[in-house]
């Protein structure tokens, strides 16, 4: 394995291997039935070698980097690798072999060309339904079969025919039968995609000159981190913080990170994190390892792509039986409510030693609001599930994004009102910026929202959301942000709060605003320009009082003066 | 006598223009500087360098930057926004989503306005259109004293649910007609885009707001110029569709040519497979810093009904037009041991050693001119001299770095960039659920002719075809296009349930409309053709595919249900590989696109006499080695001229490269084709 192979050669080969993981990704996304998939991008696929290492990945979100390989060595761990035969496509969800959650399906496909065993393809997508106890997923579980089909690795394509009795049975364990299948193919068709170009590339090429140009661009890719990592001071790097609660008790859960830098490589240590928890906050070790590569990747290489020599620097302990080290029976619904965390806190902790790839946090979680009932108008029953836009940390030189979808929602969109009125009996009276909710610095954080769903017939409601007791937090002396809150019929005599719940039930006319939580600031308050104050309070993002109280600056709220005051002019220089 | 149908295309530095002798059936093209103060005078000039006296002109189009360029660099209207209650931040809040993945420093694109330049009025419909609050002509008010006082230019409104009912949108524009005068620019949203979603339609009104006064004043000032110069007929527009509308109309609907000049080459691509009946092709337009692809297939361009401008959406018809960052400004480079090329660019400062302005990285155009390929005498139009040795330099340091010696490394640079360039075109085709190989690739552009056979062989594409005029092939392609208008409405029903007769009174309405607008353009009712089509998608899912309902209306037809089912599932199984003929249908959006007829060329066959003389000849490297290579000026190419590989073509704005292996055939009309001797072979043969 060792014929120096030309560096075109390399680099003709380094792009056509990407390219085989983004049409894979492609053929994915544009065919997949759940708006989780094509927009929240909740999916990733990976074309593997023969050895399970990553020739190329394409990840819509960022959590499921690096680890859809776990599936095939288990599957030969477990059946041996006589097992592999062309045109077999295996599907799977066991979460303490995926490491995540019973949604997230993986398919996978070994590549052949004649009888060569070249390697896989693999995607993972979340379904929206696969017959939790309730309706597109749990609250409340206190066990992983509350929470629906759990796969074993099966075959559901063999020999290249879809088995149509395992196809039935999975799809008739979602809520959402034609979803279910339609998510099946389309991850069929992705697998085949990649199995079907790989072997284009062997055979153009030759096997002997892949093999050699795959070992180089590994040896780039490590090459690349260590410099990097070399570059970071030496020491030992920790921070902590806590979900609210596991969905079941009220008490906090910690999540310890620390990391170790030592020379060129770096050490993730997750082992002081709390232990497995009686809710649906678990995740399997897989997905532990998987989410430290994602804030291990935002610091030290964020733009390119991930292969077989990326993460090698990085070494990832934890411990079995933690949250982050479930097993069986832990329940999984929620497993990315400590990862998003935990990534939050690699980038805390190392933020004065990488302080030009940091930010402050982010308002955290997916601050989920499910409402469902029976349409009155058609009888049918309705569900809607939606993540909530929040504030995004500032940084040295920036003020943070307002109403930005969180980090572990991929690229989501919101929903229009105009979509959502028309196929939900609710109306959202209110969909704005959440003033004063943003840490506050010489670079303040982004703000929250707030919206206001009028419920137009009876609905039931289950909510997730989080980081009330670790909201935002600020870097080099800014301010912490707001935490959420969701308002039952505000102002009424029944007005009551929650963050999380399940079922609770509503009435028509009742209304609930869900609030979310800001970004946080990145340096003194003192330090910020006074010009930024002031467009800020004219943008009604601050109020007149946190202008005099924080920056101590008297500002007037709707300025009458000229245009060339507004901020309009100032923000398009 | 009036003879000359004529089009014109503001580029970056030249301003082109293209005309078609009716009475000759011949071709001519002609350029002048572009001027960026003033737009209208290089657009003028352009013309007069093909047309000398314009009241022989026939027929005129043009494809306009003006707006785009004002959106791009920041230079647009002070826009006031009028908004629903409880909706003002929609603008602002933009969907929340984030384009990139693993960026904790991530910035929404800046709006073209900030939260007080937002005023919330009230007043709200429901779903269906029905009001649920009267609109408070209070609050309109407020706004127009708001416009007033500090000092707006331009008014954008945009109001939940004005797709399904425009009255409270027509309300708001009475009031402030009586408040401000009947010159105030205001855009409705609803007659922009009658479509559902309030913030890509909220866009698209506050995108025609930013823009369109300058647009308007831009279009009244060339075609008063225009007419002062003895034209007589009317100045047609480019729209972003691939349609063109009278400059008169497009005051009205400003924003639909906002992508005027982009879609010229792909509507080429159309013209051009009418002319060679090869009807799919893929169009490649490669300049100096960028690449951008489109698809014509089975003869038509392909049309997205939404696009996105920086990030902006625009809820209209545009033609797909991809932009792939590698160029020939594309640079080379080491990185962690191993060779990158792009996406970094050097752009036009300091652009490639060899422009001899300081660059000393190569780039893919330095690789070309190592290897031979680049006239110097031609290259830019003969703008300036190329430092052809400080090309050699920048190659041999870097081959220096990674053992390569130069020529290896200028071959290896150009291999890289065809690699990368073939993949992103693949991956585009995969999207689209194509395969290349069933396409011809046509290759425009500076340099598009010199990299297009490498990209074929390495899609598995066996003809490139170099159109005439490379460098005006978008002006080209205006010529022959056809007006058009669209319109649209929600229609968002379940197939099972759906009201056909509701959906039949929609399509009689929109027909109606576009029928009356497009014969407002002059054209008689026989030349009008109407398209209905309508997006549906598998319930649960949210991209749609946009499906024909035939020519004319036939949704009264008996089993027109079952009929566009079927066609939606094997739509689906064509575009995603998979479809599910048990899983149920909606439908989302109905469409009506009229098209006007307004003739077209005949050309006739190309009259050239060669010029005589010894042809030049030079090495050029293919595949590592250095052939005495023919250097043929393109005017030499009389039709019929066929001849084998390696041969290099010559011509003012362009140079095309025919390696070993390709054939090349000249047209009737003086297009270039290269065919591959062994076809269907896919990359091996090294470029």
């Amino acid at each position: 394995m060792s014929t120096p192979v030309n560096p075109i050669t390399v680099e003709i080969i380094r792009n056509a291997l990407i390219a085989v993981a983004d049409e894979m990704n492609a053929t994915l996304i544009r065919s997949a039935y759940t708006p989780i998939v094509y927009e929240m991008k909740d999916c990733s696929v990976a074309l593997l070698d023969s050895e399970h290492r990553v020739l190329g990945q394409s990840a819509g979100l960022p959590i499921f980097l690096g680890n859809l390989e776990a599936c095939t060595i288990a599957i030969e761990e477990q059946y041996g690798r006589n097992v592999w035969a062309p045109g077999d496509v295996w599907i799977m969800n066991d979460p303490y072999v995926t490491g995540t959650h019973l949604h997230d399906m993986t398919v996978m496909e070994p590549i052949f060309d004649d009888s060569q065993l070249l390697g896989f393809a693999a995607s993972r997508a979340h379904w929206l339904d696969v017959g939790s106890k309730d309706p597109g997923g749990t609250i409340d579980s206190t066990d992983v079969f509350q929470e629906g089909l759990r796969l074993a690795p099966i075959k559901v394509v063999e020999a290249g025919t879809q088995v149509a009795t395992i196809t039935q049975m999975i799809g008739r364990n979602s809520r959402f039968y034609h979803g279910a299948v339609g998510d099946l193919g389309a991850q069929i068709a992705c697998c085949h995609t990649g199995a079907r170009r790989l072997p284009e590339i062997f055979r153009r090429f030759g096997a002997a000159t892949v093999l050699a140009a795959r070992d180089e661009i590994f040896a780039q890719a490590e090459r690349l981190e260590r410099e990097f990592i070399a570059s970071v001071p030496d020491g030992v790097y920790r921070a902590e913080g806590t979900i609210d609660s596991d969905g079941i008790s009220d008490r906090e859960v910690a999540v310890r990170v620390e990391v170790s830098i030592d020379g060129d490589r770096m050490a993730i240590d997750l082992s002081d994190s709390d232990d497995a928890c009686q809710g649906p906050v678990n995740c399997g070790a897989t997905q532990a390892v998987a989410a430290a590569r994602v804030a291990y990747k935002l610091l030290v290489d964020p733009h390119r792509p991930a292969n077989g020599g990326s993460f090698r620097p990085l070494t990832v302990e934890v411990r079995d039986g933690s949250l982050v080290g479930a097993n069986e029976p832990s329940p999984v619904e929620w497993y990315f409510t400590p990862l998003g965390l935990l990534i939050d806190l690699v980038v805390k902790a190392l933020s004065e030693a990488v302080p030009e790839r940091a930010a402050a946090a982010s308002y955290g979680d997916s601050m989920v609001i499910y409402l469902s009932g029976t349409h009155p108008d058609t009888r049918q029953p309705w569900l809607h599930v939606e993540p909530t836009v929040g504030g995004w940390g500032a940084w040295q030189g920036s003020d943070g994004e307002d109403g930005l979808i969180n980090n572990v929602n991929g690229s989501l969109k919101d929903m229009p009102i105009e979509v959502l009125e028309t196929k939900y009996p609710v109306r959202l009276r209110h969909y704005g910026y959440r003033s004063d909710s943003c840490g506050h610095g010489e670079f303040r954080g982004g703000v929250g929202v707030e919206r206001e769903f009028e419920i137009l017939a009876d609905a039931s409601m289950s909510a997730w959301f989080e980081r009330s007791r670790t909201p935002a937090w600020g870097l080099a002396g800014g301010g912490t942000a707001q935490p959420p809150d969701i308002v039952i019929n505000p102002g009424r005599p029944d007005e009551r709060h929650l963050l999380k719940c399940a079922n609770v039930r509503l009435s028509q006319g009742d209304v609930v605003r869900t609030k979310t939580g800001g970004g946080g600031g990145f340096g003194r308050p003192d330090d910020r320009d006074r010009d930024a104050v002031r467009t800020d309070v004219f943008d009604g993002v601050i109020t007149p009082e946190t202008a005099r109280r924080v920056y101590g600056l008297s500002v007037a709220r709707r300025s009458s003066g000229p245009r060339d005051d507004s901020p309009r002019k100032a923000g398009a220089t | 006598m009036s003879r000359y149908r004529v089009a014109m295309d503001i580029g970056g530095t030249f301003t082109d223009a293209v005309a078609y002798d009716e009475t000759s059936g011949q071709y001519s093209a002609g350029k002048a500087s572009t001027t960026p103060g003033e737009l209208s005078v290089g657009v003028r000039r352009a013309m007069h360098s093909v047309v000398e006296d314009l009241s022989t002109v026939s027929f005129a189009v043009h494809g306009t930057t003006q707006g785009l360029n004002a959106f791009l660099q920041r230079r647009g209207e002070n826009v006031l926004l009028i908004a629903s209650a409880g909706a003002g931040d929609v603008y602002q809040i933009a969907r929340g989503n984030r384009t990139e993945m693993y960026e904790v420093q991530y910035r929404k694109p800046r709006p073209l306005l900030s939260r007080s330049d937002t005023v919330e009025v009230s007043g709200r419909l429901d779903p269906r259109g029905r009001e649920i609050e009267p609109l408070s002509v209070e609050d309109v008010v407020a706004a127009a004293r708001r416009y007033r006082d500090r000092e707006y230019t331009s008014i954008a409104v945009a109001l939940l649910f004005s797709y399904e009912c425009p009255d409270h949108e027509l309300q708001v524009l009475e009031v402030l007609r009586s408040e401000l005068g009947p010159d105030v620019p205001i855009s409705l949203s609803h007659r922009l885009a009658r479509e559902w979603r309030e913030y890509e339609r909220t866009s698209t009104t506050v995108l025609d707001a930013y823009t369109a006064p300058i647009v308007r004043t831009y279009l009244e000032e060339l075609s008063e110029g225009l007419q002062a110069d003895g034209m007589s007929v009317p100045l047609h527009i480019m729209q972003s569709s691939g349609g063109i509308i009278t400059a008169r109309s497009a005051r009205d609907h400003t924003v639909q040519t906002l992508l005027s000049g982009p879609v010229g080459g792909a509507m080429g691509g159309v013209s051009l497979a009418r002319l060679t009946g090869q009807v799919n092709l893929i169009c490649i337009d490669m300049g100096g810093t960028s690449f951008d692809v489109s698809l014509i297939v089975d003869g038509e361009a392909d049309v997205s009904t939404e696009a996105s401008l920086e990030g902006f959406p625009l809820l209209m018809p545009v033609v797909n037009i991809h932009t792939i960052g590698a160029g020939g400004g594309s640079v080379a480079y080491r990185e962690a041991g191993g060779l990158r090329v792009g996406p970094r660019s050097a752009r036009a400062s300091p652009g490639p050693a060899c422009y001899g302005r300081g660059g000393t990285e190569p780039t893919v155009t330095d690789a070309n001119v190592a290897l031979g390929r680049v006239d110097p005498a031609t290259f830019a139009g003969g703008e300036f001299t190329l430092d052809v040795d400080a090309a050699h330099r920048s190659l041999a340091a870097l081959g220096g770095e990674l053992g390569l010696g130069s020529a290896e490394m200028a071959q290896g640079i150009v291999d890289v960039v065809n690699a990368k360039m073939a993949q992103a075109i693949r991956t585009l085709t995969v999207e689209k659920g194509i395969e290349p190989r069933d396409f011809a690739l046509v290759a425009f552009g500076g340099a598009g002719p010199m990299h297009g056979v490498f990209l074929a062989e390495e899609l598995g594409i066996d003809q490139m075809i170099v159109p005439r005029f490379p460098g005006a092939f978008s002006a080209w392609g205006m010529l022959e296009t056809q007006l058009r208008r669209d319109s649209a409405r929600g229609f968002p029903f379940p197939h099972a349930t759906a009201d056909l007769a509701a959906l039949q009174r929609v399509f009689d309405e929109m027909g109606a409309e576009v029928r009356s607008q497009i014969e407002a353009e002059g054209v008689g009712s026989d030349s009008v053709v109407l398209h209905h089509s309508i997006d549906a998608r598998y319930i649960g899912q949210e991209y749609t595919l946009t499906i024909p309902v035939g020519m004319l209306s036939v949704v009264g037809v008996s089993g027109w249900r079952e009929q566009i089912k079927a066609v939606f599932d094997a739509a689906h199984h064509s575009r995603f590989g998979h479809s599910n003929a048990e899983a149920p249908i909606e439908f989302t959006i109905a469409r009506t696109t009229g098209f006007g007829d307004l003739g077209r060329a005949a050309p006739s066959r190309l009259d050239v006499r060669p010029p005589a003389g010894p042809v030049a000849r030079r090495p050029v490297r293919f595949g590592g080695e250095a052939l005495d290579t023919p250097l043929i000026p393109r005017d030499r190419l009389a039709p019929s001229t066929q001849m084998d590989g390696p041969v290099v073509i010559s011509e003012a704005t362009a140079t095309t490269v025919i390696p070993p292996g390709w054939h090349l055939e000249v047209d009737d009309y003086g297009i270039l084709s290269a065919f591959r001797r062994n076809p269907g072979k896919q990359g091996g043969a090294s470029s």
